[in-house]
């Protein structure tokens, strides 16, 4: 939310632990308000107020104070009520894919892939997610967002990928610890959803996706990644797709 | 799984439902949180009213506004 009211990324990270960040005077100033204001009983020193009164009018010591009392209204709301974090309408997410799809004109699986991944992992917090691309016998990886390295390549019928690329069938793991099947693909995610890409009776590939917690992905992300597969389908069929 | 049940488009007044269609058309969701207060409209209402006011333009940069939402969020521990 922060990035796109023009915070640099070093100085979200800063954020952690601001007293180690060269912040700017005034900044430094209101964020050791904020967390004199947000811990114990929210005393405000007189050495920390004059510094603040170098920097600001009352009009916007008045407004500083206000966007955090608002925060800590609504983080300790939402923590009391364990509240999930929003995720994008699957409608909204299909919608943004189909522009992309559209932008990409030429059909560079690549491309559209990267903008793919991108838009689901933004817009669904997936933990990890995936664009595998069928070359003869291998499910290769084209493009994936999210922290953890997973194998580059499966063999079709290895693997959930590999499985999901011999059969066109969608799986969903909601328990990535549990079946044989899961041996060669690593512990990256605690569930995973994998949807095959299909052209016709063909499998042009597939999207693999992981979730930080068992049972992550249920009805909704499912039709919803098979209704984003379908969109990146021409692409993929436009590149090296090999017939099954 | 979140404790509150979160209300839809189609459970919440009129006004509260033209507010829902906005944060839909401009961000492509509507946040979890005011979907739960939607159970007393008139304080969402008012609640996003107050979100305007403090956290839009105003004396103080936004940018430096959204830090200090960050920052508590942090001390608070809330990933929300």
């Amino acid at each position: 939310m922060a990035k796109q009211f023009g915070v640099g990324d070093g100085a979200i990270a800063g954020l952690s632990d601001p007293g180690r960040f060269p912040f700017p005077p005034d900044q430094k100033a209101a964020l050791r308000f904020a967390d004199a204001m947000t811990e114990g009983g929210g005393e405000v020193s007189d050495d920390l107020y004059d510094d603040l009164r170098r920097h600001f009018t009352e009009a916007q010591i008045v407004e500083i104070a206000a966007v955090i009392g608002l925060f800590n209204y609504f983080n300790r709301f939402n923590n009391a009520f364990r509240m999930d974090i929003t995720l994008t309408d699957p409608d909204v997410v299909v919608r943004r894919a189909e522009e992309a799809a559209t932008d990409d004109g030429e059909g560079d699986a690549r491309t559209l892939s990267e903008r793919i991944v991108e838009i689901l992992a933004q817009g669904r917090r997936y933990l990890w997610v995936g664009v595998y691309r069928r070359e003869k016998d291998a499910m290769v990886l084209l493009a994936h967002r999210g922290p953890s390295t997973l194998p580059h390549s499966f063999r079709v019928g290895e693997g959930n990928v590999g499985a999901a690329a011999g059969t066109g069938v969608t799986r969903v793991i909601d328990d990535i610890g549990k079946g044989a099947t899961h041996g060669a693909s690593f512990a990256a995610g605690r569930s995973e959803l994998v949807v095959p890409v299909r052209g016709g009776t063909d499998v042009l590939g597939v999207i693999d996706a992981r979730g930080d917690r068992e049972g992550a992905f249920g009805e909704e992300d499912r039709a919803l990644v098979e209704r984003v597969a379908s969109i990146l389908a021409p692409a993929l069929a436009g590149g090296h797709a090999t017939r099954r | 799984m979140g404790r509150l049940t979160r209300l839809a488009p189609d459970q919440v007044p009129p006004e509260i439902r033209e507010m829902f269609r906005k944060f839909l058309a401009e961000r492509g969701n509507i946040p979890n949180m005011f979907r739960s207060v939607a159970h007393r409209p008139e304080i969402l209402a008012t609640m996003l009213a107050h979100f305007r006011a403090v956290m839009g333009p105003g004396t103080v940069p936004v940018p430096l506004k959204e830090m200090l939402a960050v920052r508590v969020s942090r001390l608070n521990s809330c990933d929300y």
